[in-house]
């Protein structure tokens, strides 16, 4: 299916470029020691950029609820309806989250509180996204 | 059309606000409501509207348009001053002045002042906003002196076909986030299942909650259903309703309409020589936030409410017990109770609003919970919120009159996330 | 009308036939009107078609609809509900006739034959 591709920019570029090696990462203020996704030109937290920087993440995570989406607004998603829209925590902060569509998940049985690890799904040629597969 | 900021009242703790019960809402005007507009008819048109629910208020006010010397519009609906349907363009425009956007897909208060030919406005603003909004800034710009008479109008437009349609395979800025996992009304969806994995509740419990509505809004003359659908919407209704996404059905989600509103805001000391009864503003408050990460969760829906709250009763004085009427937003049926829960009107506390709403929440009982019928029983103009907080104060709801008292009304919107909160008041003090 | 006199001679074999219509765009009493006009379901109904409707419209104001256009109706059913339709009513065809893409998805999920409002109005039923 061809679905929506995600466009990087200055400041997302360098969690797109991770992706693409496999490598799940988020930004880390190390002035604050707080860790910040998606990320941002500056740290929300104290406003500054410098003590900004890239730390790789476990990769494993927790599921924190979901939904199923019916219908959609993105037209590119319409052959997919019914699917599972499933939020991660991160296992090491789990303030921090991220999308899954769970694949191979049947629809509307998302085991909520289960663990999960990252694997990557290419999108297009030469771009991969985080997806997650349940572990246990 | 630049954003005029720092008159917002959002700084943590707040104090009672230094105009309270000096500044009066006094009247109200509404065009008619349409499901959308035909791009044909000229006195249909968003600005058609506008200018029809301006001349309204200022009759129902009994002032001239000589007497206006302020006038706030939101020129898209929307918190970022975008129009909250599709524009108009590429089609072509029209003849004079409908040869812009303005007038068609939104509506700026300098276009207004022109069509109304206002004279005496020497205060002016049209950046985006909602209307609690919109109605906080007037009450603020008339309490610090800067208008005496404001009109405030709040259009919502409705194009052919369906809006927020998203077509492109690339997404950039936010979208980068959202749009490769097809994420959408599901992130509604998500903060609701969460809420209901917390406190043990289900969907199906809404029930009586949007079936009040839809029963309070047949009961307003500008109602979408009360003008097109008016037959009784039931609890077999909702229930059979088609998922939008887990958590949210069609009718959990306000239907788009072409309507528009206007209101008379003035100093309480020029209300008293108006034609209606003054409704003071004992406070305005407003605040944005912005989830901790990716996506808004059940946790800081929230922690952002509990701190709505918290600014309106720190700048208003009052304790929920103080509210006779309560109308949050609904334009999902899912935000209401957040509010509600939130806010602890009638004792409600997190995780409670399911069983209220299984209680009477009817307007002839204790808690006459939106009154006026929400977005759910009015369609998107959120307006209603507004009107009916008024008009109960006013006592003339007509068939909507809550049996109870109905001295003090506090409506919040649009968003958990960005919101505006008025308190109204029958009495200055 | 030969198109009708044509279709009531040929239509010697009984079939029992089921049209689902979708109503806001597709009926003319929709909002927005659709092209299939009161006459057309009235004829589908005279000569034995079962119908009924399939909206997103509260089932309530289906039921108003109907008594707008004075037509005895089968069933009235929530969109994603079309499938239901065959467990309630047993017939050797379905048809769904709607406007939008989630008509197209609902009618193909239920295993219904599909045509939009701009095909309906030259009743296609009638040469089945």
């Amino acid at each position: 299916m061809p679905r929506p591709i995600p466009v990087p920019d200055a400041t997302s570029k360098p969690f797109w470029d991770a992706c693409n090696e496999k490598r799940l990462i988020v930004q880390h203020c190390t002035y604050c020691d707080r860790k910040q996704f998606p990320p941002e030109p500056e740290c929300r937290e104290c406003g500054w950029h410098f003590h900004l920087s890239w730390l790789e993440t476990s990769g494993r995570g927790t599921i924190v609820g979901y939904s199923v989406t019916y219908e959609s607004r993105i037209q590119a998603w319409h052959p997919e309806q019914p699917f599972n829209n499933v939020i991660i925590a991160l296992e090491e902060d789990p303030v921090i989250n991220f999308h899954s569509n769970l694949p191979g998940v049947p629809v509307d049985e998302v085991p909520v509180g289960a663990t999960v690890e990252v694997e990557f799904l290419e999108v297009t040629d030469g771009q991969l996204i985080p997806e997650w597969r349940v572990v246990s | 059309m630049a954003k005029e900021t720092g008159w917002e009242r959002n700084s943590d703790p707040l104090g009672i606000w230094e105009h309270r019960g000096k500044v009066a809402m006094v009247g109200r005007g509404h065009s008619t409501t349409d499901r959308r507009w035909d791009g044909e008819s000229m006195d249909k048109t968003l600005g058609a509207y506008s200018l029809v629910a301006a001349q309204n208020a200022m009759e129902d006010a009994g002032i001239s348009p000589d007497e206006v010397d302020g006038i706030i519009s939101s020129a898209g609906g929307q918190a970022n001053g975008q129009p909250l349907g599709e524009v108009w363009a590429p089609r072509p425009y029209f003849d004079p002045p409908y040869d812009s956007e303005d007038g068609l897909s939104h509506v700026t208060a300098e276009w207004l002042a022109k069509q109304l030919d206002l004279k005496n406005v020497t205060y002016m603003n049209s950046h985006g906003d909602t209307v609690w909004n919109l109605i906080g800034q007037a009450a603020q710009a008339i309490g610090d002196g800067r208008a005496t008479v404001c009109l405030v109008t709040y259009p919502n437009g409705n194009m052919a076909g369906r809006y927020h349609q998203e077509s492109s395979l690339e997404a950039s800025g936010n979208a980068q986030w959202s749009s490769p996992w097809g994420w959408g009304l599901s992130g509604q969806g998500f903060t609701f299942d969460q809420y209901c994995r917390k406190y043990g509740s289900n969907h199906d419990r809404m029930a009586p909650f949007i079936v009040q509505e839809h029963k309070n809004g047949r009961l307003w003359p500008y109602s979408y259903y009360a003008l097109h659908e008016p037959e009784p919407f039931t609890e077999e209704d909702y229930l059979n309703g088609r998922m939008i996404a887990k958590g949210l059905s069609i009718f959990d989600c306000d239907r788009p309409v072409q309507a528009a509103a206007c209101y008379v805001v003035t100093t309480a000391e020029r209300a008293k020589d108006m034609k209606q009864k003054p409704v003071y503003i004992l406070d305005h408050t407003e605040s944005a936030f912005r989830p901790r990460s990716l996506v808004q969760t059940l946790d800081d829906t929230e922690e952002w409410t509990d701190i709505q709250a918290k600014r309106a009763y720190a700048g208003s004085g009052l304790t929920p017990d103080d509210i006779d009427l309560f109308s949050p937003y609904d334009g999902f049926a899912v935000f209401t109770q957040y509010f509600l829960e939130a806010f602890e009107w009638r004792g409600v506390k997190r995780g409670d609003a399911h069983d209220f709403y299984a209680g009477d929440i009817s307007l002839e009982g204790p808690n006459p919970l939106n009154a006026g019928g929400g977005n759910m029983g009015t369609g998107r103009m959120r307006t209603v919120f507004i009107t009916d907080s008024m008009e109960q104060l006013q006592g003339r709801a007509g068939p909507r009159q809550v049996k109870g008292k109905a001295e003090i009304a506090v409506t919040i919107g649009v968003l958990p996330g960005n919101a505006g909160c008025l308190v109204f008041s029958s009495t200055p003090d | 009308m030969a198109h009708i006199d044509e279709y009531i001679e040929k239509r010697t074999v009984t079939m029992a036939i089921l049209l689902s219509f979708d109503i806001d765009g597709t009926l003319e009493f929709g909002e927005p009107p659709g092209g299939v006009t009161k006459e057309m379901v009235q004829r589908a109904h005279d000569l034995g078609f079962i119908v009924g409707s399939c909206s997103d419209r509260a089932l309530s104001s289906q039921r108003a609809i109907w008594k707008q256009l004075d037509v005895p109706f089968a069933f009235v059913k929530a969109k994603h509900q079309l499938g239901t339709v065959k467990g309630e009513f047993p017939a050797d065809a379905y048809y769904h006739i709607g406007d939008r893409d989630t008509d197209v998805q609902v009618a193909e999920q239920a295993e219904f034959g599909f045509w939009w409002d701009h095909e309906a109005v030259s009743e296609p039923w009638l040469d089945l």
